[in-house]
């Protein structure tokens, strides 16, 4: 983002409180300071000398959680996720970023994943259709990803597998290192070239929003303009309503919910598909949480659990909480990182965490 | 360490006793953004690099008990206790002017209690509007306080200001939504209001905690009496080249004891300038919107009788398309670049007054402000938008696009503008004030507005809080 449109976007956001009700971290943490407008006068402020980066004032700037909540619910589409990226930049190329995230950096751009010393997987074959793997569902939640592949295979389509290991660039952008995040976002694009896909299919909303906005709003990187992006979700539910894909009913269960993921708000009429495939084969209708759909919050499975792993944390607490609040027991979701998050805690709520891909694989007729 | 460092730490550790360490700040960037509220002032003054006052610590209680401790705390050690809830106030009431302790409200955000018989809700006063909204609709209900702050304000400031919200019309100010309240008083205890409003075992003595902006204590829980989401809402607006007849129509309206739930009259300015640039809407007069809700039946009927008296005035039929533009979009207007915004110098000079005074009060304020400051290029809008059976507010603003560059010399000028425009009111016989608040901006006008009967004003202040903690400097009491 340039820098002239984060300082204009940070001098609107400042005194504008109207996004407050949406914002997942105001709300687990309740704090003036960690909400959009506060984010935004802390930014607007340094600009205007009257509070330097020390370590206190970095932390907050570390606690947005980049979900795109805030933007999603402004009028005016005030792009404050991007600004508050500029301004970590600025402060991580000054050396005042939290420690941890320059190793962490490093090993981003050396593996191209926070989670494991290996090289993404080389892209073999050529079609008309691709698949963005990314490193949550290679290393987080690979069964999902087994599960999307059968599901995929049983509607015709054998997709090139693309970035299998490697970050969309959404990570490395969102901690305030935007070099390293144009390596891989580079990265990503030669692979889908070289894959000749017409079509690039994507796991979740998050990998779905970096190549269509995030690349060229942050990262000034045109995706190709021949190149379809569609969801998973989105052709299993289009496949079922033609009647091309066929799931069998499960039996019965405890009350269950559909977990919106992480930057749901970010993709437009995104959320209905999954409620449809979770409709087509669970016996029972779904509970509804309260943080859903248009005003879904993530778990702490975005760049927030490297920038703030104890706020990331609550914010998983808060997604199992609705739950347990709503009368659900069992929690479904299609994207690894929440369902890394989410797994992790369910326990303590007495909930149940399974992956869509791999329930809907399992009632494939 | 010297005896201040001394006491201040000795401060905080009792603040952390009460509410844990990490509920306590004392953080320099906490401070700066707790500096400022909505208001013009304060913003203003960090735009141009200035350091406002801060808190001394920032701390958030979760519970009427902790609130009571802090409160020995702060009268023993003599210091300020400011109420925050979500830092939308416009006229300064939740500036930390003298230091002190900011008391965060916003986790105490429970939903205590439903109850879809009686249709009433008991919930925490730091619990956020929209959030609240958005559980009652859940189970088809709603808080008819429906304020263009209602997405960041709290429930503790719809009724610390005597907030109106957009549907005030038919469903009355959030100060009437109100079954009971606990609060927490200057001197530490936590009462409890009787039960229901209505009724004869004594004075009326819990409106008092209503519009004192935090400075008899802190709301802490309120009971609101709730509505059914309605099953129709039927918009219309309505276009009249003289807002002479236009506040005809909607005297009529009202006094014919139709149910209107908004009425939003729109000057001739505001149309040209604000509504074209938020909705779009190119239109030359006074823009009116009308909406009626509830039984589809009625409400249809309703509009009908109220569309009569205004073509009956003169009043073009433009449609509802134009009426829903508005309910969709109305609160556009406050989200920048579409509201007002800095460096622009602007103000809210509302006032409400009886029909019989509504037009020359206007009209005094307009001249008033655009006659008295001409080498400001000085702009004056205003719309009508919350009516009663015997009179309507009026929402008028002023804004200067070219201020001076000097902080000092604008909020100077700031000030000399608002003087003219509240002796405007004053003298023709306005309140200073609707809904905003009084905080500090105003506060210098109550010993006017109230005359003979500020004394007595003072007198229960100093009974109320006799340390003088609650929020210093508001509403026009003293330090």
């Amino acid at each position: 983002m340039p820098l002239e449109n984060a300082v204009l976007t940070t001098d609107n956001c400042r005194y504008c409180l109207m996004c407050r009700h949406v914002c997942p971290v105001g709300h687990v943490t309740r704090l003036e300071t960690l909400t959009p407008h506060g984010w935004g006068l802390l930014i607007s402020s340094k600009q205007r000398g009257l509070i330097d980066w020390t370590d206190s004032a970095v932390d907050k700037l570390y606690t947005c959680a980049d979900c795109g909540t805030c933007q999603s619910h402004c009028v005016t589409d005030q792009p404050l996720p991007s600004a508050i990226a500029e301004a970590r930049a600025e402060v991580a190329e000054l050396g005042l970023a939290p420690a941890n995230l320059y190793s962490l950096n490093e090993a981003i751009s050396r593996w191209g994943n926070p989670y494991a010393e290996s090289e993404p997987d080389a892209v073999t074959g050529t079609g008309e259709v691709a698949l963005f793997v990314g490193d949550d569902a290679r290393y987080l939640w690979p069964d999902g990803l087994k599960a999307a592949l059968t599901l995929l295979r049983a509607v015709g389509m054998d997709p090139v597998l693309i970035g299998a290991g490697r970050n969309s660039g959404y990570l490395p952008s969102s901690l305030g290192f935007p070099e390293t995040a144009r390596r891989l976002a580079r990265a990503n694009l030669d692979d889908l070239q070289a894959s000749q896909a017409t079509t690039l299919l994507t796991l979740n909303p998050g990998d779905t929003y970096a190549f269509r906005k995030l690349y060229s709003e942050r990262l000034g990187i045109d995706f190709p303009a021949n190149v379809a992006i569609k969801e998973v979700t989105t052709l299993l539910a289009e496949h079922l309503g033609a009647g091309t894909l066929t799931l069998r009913r499960a039996g019965g269960g405890p009350p269950h919910a559909y977990v919106d993921p992480a930057h749901t708000v970010r993709v437009a009429d995104r959320d209905a598909a999954p409620r449809q495939l979770l409709a087509a084969v669970m016996p029972a209708p779904a509970v509804e949480l309260f943080w859903r759909r248009e005003r879904s919050h993530p778990a702490g499975s975005t760049s927030l659990r490297f920038a703030n792993p104890m706020i990331a944390e609550h914010l998983t607490y808060a997604r199992l909480g609705d739950a347990r609040e709503s009368g659900a027991q069992l929690l479904f979701c299609e994207d690894a990182g929440t369902l890394s998050a989410l797994s992790s805690k369910a326990p303590r709520f007495g909930l149940t965490i399974r992956g869509l891909y791999e329930l809907l694989a399992e009632q494939l007729v | 360490m010297n005896r201040n460092e001394f006491r201040s730490e000795m401060i905080r550790s009792e603040l952390e006793d009460i509410v844990g360490q990490h509920f306590v700040s004392v953080d320099e960037s906490d401070k700066l953004v707790y500096s400022t509220d909505w208001s013009w002032m304060p913003q203003m003054w960090l735009d141009r690099g200035q350091p406002l006052p801060t808190p001394d610590y920032i701390v958030h209680p979760d519970s009427a008990e902790q609130i009571a401790e802090i409160m020995d705390i702060a009268n023993k050690y003599r210091i300020p206790v400011v109420p925050w809830g979500g830092g939308s106030g416009t006229q300064g009431g939740a500036l930390p002017l003298f230091g002190g302790i900011l008391l965060d409200t916003k986790r105490m955000d429970k939903i205590i209690e439903i109850d879809e018989v009686s249709l009433k809700v008991t919930a925490q006063a730091g619990i956020n509007g929209e959030q609240l909204e958005w559980a009652l609709h859940e189970k088809g209900l709603m808080l008819p306080h429906y304020a263009a702050a209602s997405r960041c304000a709290t429930l503790g400031g719809y009724l610390a200001p005597r907030g109106t919200g957009t549907i005030s019309t038919k469903y009355g100010k959030a100060e009437d939504m109100v079954l009971n309240m606990q609060i927490v008083l200057p001197t530490g205890e936590i009462i409890r209001t009787a039960p229901v409003p209505q009724h004869a075992a004594g004075p009326d003595w819990p409106r008092l905690f209503l519009g004192a902006e935090g400075t008899f204590g802190v709301i802490t829980e309120a009971t609101m009496r709730l509505d059914y989401l309605p099953e129709a809402r039927l918009m219309r607006a309505v276009l009249f080249t003289d807002l002479s007849k236009a506040l005809e129509a909607g005297r009529l309206i009202m006094t014919r004891r139709l149910h209107p739930f908004v009425i939003r009259l729109y000057d001739p300015e505001s149309t040209r300038s604000q509504v074209k640039k938020v909705l779009g809407l190119d239109y030359e007069g006074a823009y009116m919107v009308m909406g009626f809700d509830g039984d589809p039946d009625i409400a249809a009927l309703e509009e009908q009788k109220a569309l009569a008296i205004c073509t009956g005035l003169g009043g073009q039929d433009v449609g509802r398309a134009p009426g829903e533009a508005w309910w969709e979009h109305r609160y556009d207007f406050y989200y920048p670049p579409l509201s007002l915004h800095l460096p622009w110098m602007y103000g809210t000079t509302e006032t409400v007054t009886t029909y019989d005074k509504i037009e020359p009060l206007y009209w005094a304020v307009k001249r008033a402000v655009e006659e008295g400051f001409p080498e400001w290029d000085i702009k004056f809008i205003a719309h009508f938008s919350h009516w009663f059976h015997w009179g309507v507010m009026c929402y008028s603003r002023f804004i200067i696009e070219e201020p001076p560059a000097d902080a000092q010399e604008a909020l100077q000028l700031h000030n000399r503008v608002w003087q003219a425009a509240m002796q405007a009111v004053i003298d023709n016989g306005g309140m200073i004030n609707e809904h905003h608040g009084i905080g500090l901006k105003l506060g210098r006008y109550m010993r006017q507005q109230y005359g003979d009967a500020w004394p007595f004003m003072l007198r229960l202040k100093k009974m109320i809080d006799p340390n003088g903690i609650m929020n210093p400097g508001k509403v026009g009491f003293g330090f």
